[in-house]
């Protein structure tokens, strides 16, 4: 008894002193029920699984797609308002080189009519000034006449005699034929 | 003796005939410890999978998606979407983690149910999904535990505990023990739907060898891909219920 339970150790344990090996038994190893699922998972699962995909592709695409649109369409509205900004900004600067030149203008004009009036309130002043003079210088020589004037008429009224006055007239005479 | 042999040997192929191992491993020693190589190898095969095609797909990337990458972007969305219900508001951070987990165990489940692993024979044991094993699910259920701890702590800094004694204090046993219990039914879950699938599956290949087995297969195939998606959506729920505040 001691022997066959040896020997069934012996047996059960020799393919431990192998090591791997092929097992050719085709029931056993089942290989073909094996690929018959195989087969029939493919067959089957195949169609499934491109639909699957195939629908995932597409959406993938699609949305590619759409935010690809959408992104063209923001870069034209964006090179849109670029645009109409350029065009306002150069309106702006015409407008401020506009300005500035008409404000240059104006106040050259201002200055200039001020000077031209200036000019003429300095011509008036001038002149009146010189009427002023003129009068003064009239008033003093009238009045220094007057009163050689008088003076003459006086010295005459007080010493004129006969013979003083015939010499005086005879002298002024004389002094006009000399003269002629 | 001879007579002795052969009875052993017609034993032996009545023993192989019927032979459903479970718990039969093949063990590789690292270390102090052994470990499971034939889940270790399988994970290896799902880990360089995933890692392929992720490179595969991502070395020519368009903007309009090609084939690969278009159900690559789609599985992204898909748990994202899953996070983002399960979460809330703040589930960005942890799209990495519930996307790994789903990945890994989606891909081991199914290739568990698609890759002809028995035709490479181990010493012992044999190859199969790694979520067959119940080292690997445990191992993801402790790590979403983990996960979720950090999660509130994180957020909540030690005012998390105080969830323990919400609505009232009286549930504090129950609260504790949740934690307790939420890895446990995790990795069972996983475990026990994938071993008993891999097993009907077996015990079906054993019995009726053709045809028959093949609507149990898809049955097989459906409910992997179901429980992938129940482990990610828990994990996913526990995390956002430890982040939500209780107001």
């Amino acid at each position: 008894m001691k022997n066959i339970t040896d020997s069934f150790l012996c047996l059960g344990s020799w393919p431990s002193a192998g090591s791997f090996v092929f097992n050719t038994d085709i029931l056993a190893t089942n290989p073909i029920n094996l690929s018959v699922v195989l087969g029939l998972l493919v067959f089957f699962g195949k169609g499934v699984l491109r639909d699957l995909l195939d629908n995932r592709k597409q959406k993938i695409w699609k949305t590619i797609r759409n935010s690809e649109e959408l992104q063209e369409n923001a870069i034209e509205q964006l090179e849109k308002a670029q645009a109409r900004l350029r065009k306002v900004e150069t309106e702006a600067d015409l407008f401020r080189v506009n300005g500035y030149s008409e404000i240059k203008r104006e106040k050259l004009n201002l200055i200039n009519s001020i000077y031209t009036t200036l000019e003429q309130l300095e011509n008036y002043k001038n002149e009146a000034i010189d009427f002023e003079q003129q009068r003064v210088i009239n008033q003093v020589r009238q009045r220094v006449l007057q009163q050689a004037l008088q003076g003459a008429l006086g010295t005459l009224n007080s010493c004129l005699n006969n013979e003083l006055h015939l010499r005086t007239v005879s002298a002024n005479i004389g002094m006009f034929g000399m003269m002629k | 003796m001879n007579v002795l042999l052969c009875s052993i040997n017609t034993l032996k192929r009545l023993y192989d005939i019927s032979a459903v191992e479970v718990g039969q491993h093949f063990y590789w020693q690292i270390g102090g410890f052994l470990v499971h190589a034939q889940v270790l190898i399988t994970s290896w095969v799902v880990i360089a999978i995933l890692l392929v095609s992720a490179i595969l797909v991502i070395r020519n990337l368009q903007t309009i998606p090609t084939f690969g990458q278009n159900l690559f972007e789609y599985v992204l969305e898909f748990i994202r979407d899953v996070s983002k219900t399960q979460i809330g508001e703040e589930y960005g951070p942890w799209v990495p983690f519930i996307g790994t987990l789903f990945l890994f165990i989606f891909v081991s489940n199914w290739s568990g149910a698609l890759l002809p692993w028995k035709i490479i024979q181990l010493p012992h044991g044999e190859l199969a999904a790694p979520t067959n094993d119940i080292n690997t699910t445990v191992a993801l259920a402790l790590l979403t535990s983990v996960a979720y701890f950090y999660a509130g702590l994180s957020k909540k800094g030690l005012a998390y505990f105080s969830k323990y004694i919400q609505p009232t204090p009286i549930l504090l046993p129950i609260n504790i023990l949740e934690d307790f219990t939420k890895p446990l039914s995790l990795s069972f879950r996983l475990f026990g739907n994938i071993l008993a699938d891999e097993l009907v599956v077996v015990v079906l290949v054993s019995l009726v060898p053709l045809v028959v087995p093949i609507p149990v297969m898809f049955l097989g195939l459906f409910t992997s891909g179901i429980q992938a998606l129940i482990f990610a959506t828990l994990a996913a729920a526990y995390i956002g219920e430890s982040i939500e505040g209780h107001h």
